[in-house]
């Protein structure tokens, strides 16, 4: 019998405000649940969502009250948290914290408190930053306090577990790849067919990809427009792709500063007619644009995993994407034409993407099946257990660092018996030191203070004053078959 | 202070299936030596009450008592006192005026008064606003002791509606609001439901309106009642909220055409194991065929099913 865990999820961004994080964290806690866990999520309060509330598969929500300072994201106050998430922690008797966002104070103020009271910690970084400019310079200090003291990192691809590493000075060993993951039951192309064989002759209708030299090819471009999407780059390259290949036309779906841009671009070079502009769209909506396109172009200059693309294949489209980040590791080659993150070689991949389709050597109509056994979240939720295996002992340090890391770690001169990061002040000040001259005195102030702190608030909250919540039923695994089954077909 | 209180708890008294009135209470069961504890306390009130009001007094008139060789200790040296005061007894509020200052003069010559005057007329409180505080905080304390206990209580009378009060135990007598009954008939129904209450004994006969919390603390208490009939409770359920620095458990009344929920027992939100116990009972009383179970007094159950004729 697996050991089963009370898992408490903290990010600022959580439904009702859609995006890619707030569904990583839903789907996950889900597939979780699914697998015999207790999961809530600890999430600020949003405009007419406050106080507590269950969600589908008796997922829990707290919405805690709290000043949101830009883009959703909550003021930094570094001890102000505490209180309120002591008195959650304890009352659901949460064993692991799981914190998703580099950007959200929320999942760092978290982190650093369940470590403060004793309990495990797990990090999710969703996203890649820089180095150079002053934001990032601070931004990447802050994770460097609160990534100092905690058990395990997951990055959701190899490029992101690179950055994470380098900005916040960590072991490598204990950060893991988990790729997101896409249902692809909602990403279904126009026409699915399921007994596509490799000869669609016969009884079958002709594949409906199936173009000529002349029919129109259609471009769907679906992305938030700002300047790290790429959007200068889309606007510098539609009129050029348009002028090379006369029968072919954008689609482009959603919002943002970058908006204005595009339209003066439309504006001067006339193209009302072969370029449409939807505006923002809803992510439901998303699928309904993707399969009234042929080709999915993604020009992002900066991309942690790019679930977006995954979508897009799942539909059946063809994929154009820039090369960067972490977006080489999503999709397998035949799937995807890469490209330069400049103007002359994204017009040249999208020309040699178009020649492809019509010349048919691209069998699109095969990308939905195999999306769906590369990518599953049930996959991800189990990786995810298998790191709250390891951070908790359940499995041992040999087998969840591997064999010859086992030997090599023990330079880690803070880390316990068990392969686990000790608990003791002592131990978390002397990780905190290290951090930089004056910052390592600084987070040790903060790492004192918010002990006395615990110290106090137990004195003034007693534990035993505390509700405990009755837990939802929880789930049985009995698919031991199917998780073996899984884990092989991957990859 | 904290022997006079226990954590609130629960009494649950049934006395008919479809009749019930949950009180949750920080009141200790009234035993002889809680009640001369609660006794003394209330002369330390009496105390301070008059204290400030002494002190205050002999620094608004600082002539025939601030001069310590006239100690006017009888009736007769303070009626010659007031003979040299400005009033004079023409009408009869002149005439209170004067009963009222005769009497402080009384008081402010015995022993303690004179310490009150002292406490006027020491150095440490001679600007006005020292000695302002120290009364404002002495009449607070005051105040303040006569909050001991907190009482809560949640009636429910099947076929009739819900009734929840609040009250703690002070002075100050604001008296029962009949809550805020919106519908026509709401001031008729919370007035039916006092009757039923005085029918059913629960509330003592001796009280004014306002008076006589059924929690058992012997001095008057401000009691804030509020009745919801059957036909506007759409539910009563558990829910858990955001309270200070806590998530705490709390039993809700979804009223309709209300767009905020009431909350029973809202002082003191007592822990989920009541508030559990609570919402059984309530459910039963209200939906359940058989009542929810236990039965009653069949007197009590005549008083009852004849309201409800």
């Amino acid at each position: 019998m697996a050991p089963t865990y009370n898992i408490a999820m903290v990010s600022d961004f959580f439904f009702p405000q859609p995006g890619g994080i707030e569904s990583h964290i839903y789907q996950l806690s889900t597939k979780l649940r699914d697998r015999g866990h207790k999961v809530i999520v600890v999430t600020h309060a949003y405009e007419g969502r406050t106080g507590v509330r269950y969600l589908t598969n008796g997922i829990k929500v707290y919405h805690v009250p709290f000043l949101v300072i830009y883009r959703s994201a909550s003021f930094p106050t570094v001890f102000s948290f505490f209180p309120v998430f002591r008195n959650i922690m304890l009352r659901e008797r949460i064993d692991i914290v799981h914190g998703h966002a580099s950007l959200s104070s929320l999942c760092h103020e978290a982190i650093f408190h369940a470590r403060t009271m004793g309990l495990r910690t797990v990090y999710t970084d969703h996203s890649l930053f820089g180095f150079a400019d002053a934001a990032s310079i601070m931004a990447n200090k802050l994770l460097k306090f609160s990534l100092s003291d905690v058990d395990h990192v997951i990055c959701v691809s190899h490029t992101c577990k690179e950055n994470t590493v380098l900005r916040a000075s960590l072991d490598p060993l204990m950060v893991s790849v988990i790729p997101n993951a896409v249902v692809a039951e909602n990403f279904k192309p126009l026409h699915s067919r399921p007994e596509v064989s490799a000869n669609s002759f016969g009884h079958n209708p002709p594949p409906v990809r199936q173009l000529g030299p002349h029919d129109t090819i259609t471009i769907v471009v679906i992305s938030r427009l700002f300047y790290n999407k790429g959007t200068d780059l889309l606007t510098a390259a539609i009129p050029r792709i348009i002028q090379n290949h006369p029968n072919t036309r954008f689609i482009i779906a959603g919002s943002g500063p970058k908006a204005i841009d595009l339209e003066q671009m439309i504006e001067q070079n006339v193209l009302q007619d072969r370029v449409e502009m939807l505006g923002p769209v809803r992510h439901e909506e998303v699928r309904d644009v993707m399969v009234r396109g042929h080709i999915y172009l993604h020009p992002s200059l900066t991309e942690a995993f790019g679930t977006v693309i995954v979508e897009a294949a799942s539909c059946g489209l063809y994929v154009v994407c820039t090369q960067v980040g972490g977006i080489p590791e999503v999709l397998p080659s035949h799937m995807t034409v890469f490209a330069k993150p400049e103007e002359d070689d994204l017009v040249a991949a999208t020309g040699k993407a178009i020649a492809a389709l019509r010349a048919n050597k691209v069998r699109t109509e095969l990308f939905h099946e195999q999306v769906k056994t590369m990518y599953s979240w049930t996959n991800v939720a189990m990786r995810t257990e298998r790191v709250y295996n390891g951070i908790s002992g359940a499995i041992s340090e040999a087998e969840f660092y591997g064999y010859d890391a086992a030997n090599a770690a023990s330079w880690s001169a803070t880390r316990g018996r068990s392969g686990v990061q000790s608990f003791a002040l002592i131990d978390r000040l002397k990780r905190y030191y290290g951090c930089g001259i004056w910052a390592g005195k600084l987070f040790c102030i903060c790492v004192i203070v918010d002990y006395l702190l615990f110290v106090f608030l137990e004195l003034w909250f007693p534990r035993e004053k505390i509700d405990i919540c009755p837990d939802w039923p929880r789930k049985t695994i009995n698919e031991q078959k199917e998780t073996v089954k899984d884990a092989r077909s991957r990859w | 202070m904290f022997f006079l209180t226990t954590p609130a708890h629960l009494y649950i008294r049934r006395p008919s299936p479809t009749t019930a009135e949950f009180t949750v209470t920080t009141c200790p069961p009234l035993t002889v030596p809680l009640r001369v504890a609660l006794f003394s306390v209330l002369c330390v009130r009496v105390a301070l009450v008059v204290g400030v009001v002494l002190t205050a007094y002999a620094r608004l008139s600082p002539s025939p008592s601030s001069n310590p060789s006239s100690p006017s200790s009888t009736p007769s040296s303070s009626s010659s006192s007031s003979s040299s005061s400005p009033f004079l007894p023409f009408s009869s509020w002149d005439a209170v005026a004067l009963l009222l200052q005769r009497w402080l003069d009384w008081l402010l010559a015995s022993a303690a008064g004179q310490q009150c005057a002292a406490l006027a007329a020491a150095q440490v409180l001679r600007p006005w606003w020292a000695l302002g505080g120290v009364c404002g905080a002495a009449g607070w304390a005051a105040a303040a002791l006569g909050r001991i206990h907190t009482t809560e209580s949640l009636l429910v009378l099947r076929g009739l509606g819900i009734q929840t009060a609040s009250s703690y135990g002070t002075f100050s007598h604001s008296g029962g609001s009949d809550g805020d009954c919106d519908v026509g008939y709401g001031g008729w129904w919370w007035f039916f439901g006092w009757l039923l209450q005085l029918a059913l004994g629960t509330r003592s006969a001796q009280g004014s309106l306002g008076g006589g919390g059924s929690g058992g603390s012997a001095m008057a208490t401000t009691r804030e009642t509020r009745f919801i009939p059957t036909e506007k409770i759409r539910d009563v359920l558990i829910n858990e909220a955001f309270r200070g620095l806590e998530v705490r458990y709390c039993l809700v009344v979804v009223v309709d055409g209300e767009e905020d929920v009431v909350v029973v027992f809202p002082r003191l939100l007592p822990p989920r194991r009541i508030v559990e116990a609570v919402w059984r009972g309530v459910r039963g009383c209200l939906y359940e065929p058989d009542g929810g179970g236990s039965g009653g007094g069949t007197g009590m159950r005549q008083a009852a099913a004849g309201e409800k004729g």
